[in-house]
């Protein structure tokens, strides 16, 4: 489409902002994190830089337990992601594939089972785990993280496995692969960005989570990492420069993750959440 | 049929068609495992579904019948009360106000998160490329960053004596904002939360919108501008009912976010000051967790529910008829 200069200039102009305005924080944090204290609480402030230190992240890593909520967070995460994928696909299949009784149900199922707020069923559950003895315990936490992020992780794959053409698996069953040969050889590999995008949602779901984690654990060495970032803050002294080091340490892991999955996200997004 | 929008029907299946796309059946050898196999795969995810949210769930509803506080939790007696938890609740000037509150927050937040996000995802369109990779870039970073960090950065930014806000509203001529407490409202408390909320909503409603647009083909916009429509009608014509299965779909998603809502609330003010941004998802965190009373918090917490059916049931009617592509 032609535009007219003024135009161009306009919509320029507008896209510069927004992405100025949804950096912000972000560059905030950072540059914040790499300032003496001094500098955070003086009535002047740079918005550029002129020194760096890196005093706030040595304080940060070196306090007590940093690594161990560390160690909790990944072992929480990347255990409810795999489990939630590995159980979503096996259920995709069969909705996209399967016309069977009872499909539509499981359906309506998977939708309602999200519109539980989170934070209303953590007294059962809090019972539950009590109940069956892992309250305070790791896999615990990996229980709820999978179980939240289970439906929306087979809503989405369902749409991706709708995708993929079922032609493509007929013929290599006609070319004398057996049934679930056919799927792993044909329709899996094509289910790359569909699983990406989910298990960027899943992965979300449990880095982020709060709740769970400051009710169900007990003990200061089962904390994860949202936990520790929120005692950072005690009533009256904010040490800002630990806190936004923190943060940064916090995030980028999911930053990382996000950057290297970021092309395949933007396709599989819609193609899961909607077609099919 | 499962035909989508862009995979033709699958030829050469022998009339009479089967009334599904799989199961091209043979007859005989393996018929039975043909009709027992969907069970055997969604058994593990409709075992987990039913074990750890449904069976919560009933739960919840059984707990909301019963007084429940600590003595009770403790000793394990079962005292069953019938509807006192809800009568108590429901004749609560409080929680009307909470609830009247939470309904209105949600409300503003889910139509800023799509207006906005529809708003960028035009943009991004007409961007040039070098520009729309550096808008990708920041929303992906404002995406990425964890919501208890972002939500610290936000209470850095807002911060009373140090913030960079109160400093630069200062530096600008106005000086009654220096010491400013941005949270000393509960409205204003929530303006806050609603930003932060927005900052971290929009992204992934933005890309999603936008993967919809680039979906449209082109020659149905140079159609549109030889038919004479201006952008609008443009927008009206063609991209619009694009985009309006995906609109569904993150409509229906912010409503469940920004409803159940926790962390974010509970970690800038703990739902204060006295109160005043206490949302249902935080009145019943102090009703259950703080407060002991878990009968009454699971009242709250099936209110919740109920309301949230209510609200979204029709999106979950449109979802589940436009997945099985009854609808185009």
């Amino acid at each position: 489409m032609r535009k007219s200069l003024p135009a161009r200039i306009l919509v320029s102009v507008a896209g510069i902002l927004v992405a100025l305005l949804f950096l912000f924080p972000t560059y905030w944090m950072f540059t914040t994190s790499l300032k003496t204290p001094g500098d955070v609480l003086s009535p002047k402030y740079d918005l550029i830089p002129t020194s760096a230190t890196l005093s706030n992240f040595a304080s940060a890593l070196t306090k007590p337990g940093f690594v161990t909520y560390l160690t909790n967070s990944l072992i929480v995460t990347l255990g409810a992601v795999l489990a939630a994928l590995v159980v979503g696909v096996l259920a995709a299949i069969p909705l996209a594939r399967f016309r069977f009784r009872g499909r539509k149900g499981f359906l309506l199922l998977i939708l309602v089972a999200q519109l539980a707020p989170l934070s209303a069923l953590f007294i059962p559950m809090y019972l539950l785990m009590r109940d069956i003895g892992l309250l305070n315990t790791l896999p615990s936490l990996l229980l709820v993280y999978f179980a939240t992020s289970l439906p929306f992780t087979v809503w989405m794959l369902y749409g991706f496995v709708n995708g993929i053409p079922y032609d493509l698996e007929e013929a290599a069953m006609i070319d004398g692969c057996s049934r679930v040969g056919a799927f792993r050889r044909v329709t899996l590999p094509l289910l790359g960005p569909g699983l990406v995008t989910t298990s960027v949602f899943s992965f979300i779901t449990a880095w982020n989570e709060f709740l769970f984690a400051l009710v169900f654990m007990r003990d200061q060495s089962k904390q994860t990492l949202p936990v520790w970032l929120s005692s950072f803050k005690t009533a009256f002294s904010i040490d800002w420069g630990g806190v936004m080091a923190a943060s940064v340490i916090y995030a980028i892991p999911a930053v990382i993750f996000f950057l290297i999955v970021q092309r395949k996200l933007v396709s599989g997004m819609t193609a899961g959440a909607v077609k099919g | 049929m499962t035909a989508t929008k862009d995979t033709p029907v699958p030829a050469g299946a022998t009339p009479p068609a089967p009334a599904h796309v799989g199961a091209a059946r043979k007859r005989g050898s393996g018929w039975f495992s043909e009709r027992l196999m969907p069970y055997l795969l969604i058994l593990p995810a409709l075992a987990a579904v039913l074990v750890l949210l449904g069976w919560p769930t009933i739960q919840m509803l059984g707990i909301s019948l019963r007084q429940l506080d600590l003595r009770e939790l403790v000793t394990g007696k079962m005292v069953w009360i019938g509807f006192k938890n809800y009568t108590d609740v429901l004749s609560d000037p409080e929680f009307w106000a909470v609830a009247l509150r939470t309904v209105l927050f949600t409300g503003a937040l889910v139509a800023g998160t799509l207006l906005v996000a529809l708003l960028i995802a035009v943009l991004m369109r007409h961007l040039n490329p070098v520009l729309r990779i550096f808008v990708q870039v920041s929303l992906v970073l404002a995406w990425a960053v964890p919501v208890i960090a972002t939500t610290t950065v936000f209470q850095w930014i807002f911060d009373q004596q140090y913030g960079i806000l109160n400093k630069t509203l200062d530096k600008l001529g106005f000086h009654s904002f220096i010491g400013y407490s941005w949270f000393s409202t509960g409205t204003s408390t929530l303006v806050v939360i609603g930003l932060l909320v927005l900052w971290q909503a929009v992204p992934f409603v933005a890309f999603t919108l936008y993967a919809g647009l680039i979906g449209v083909p082109r020659e149905q916009y140079e159609a549109a501008g030889i038919d004479g429509a201006g952008p609008w009608q443009t927008f009206r014509a063609v991209s619009w009912p694009a985009i309006r299965p995906i609109l569904t779909m993150v409509t229906f998603l912010s409503m469940l976010w920004d409803f159940n809502m926790f962390a974010q609330v509970w970690a800038i003010r703990q739902g204060g000051p006295d109160g005043a941004s206490t949302t249902l998802a935080i009145m019943q965190y102090l009703k259950g967790i703080a407060g002991s009373h878990f009968g009454s918090a699971a009242a709250i917490a099936t209110i919740m529910l109920v309301l949230l059916l209510l609200v979204t049931g029709r999106y979950v009617q449109l979802l589940v008829r436009t997945k099985d592509g009854e609808i185009a």
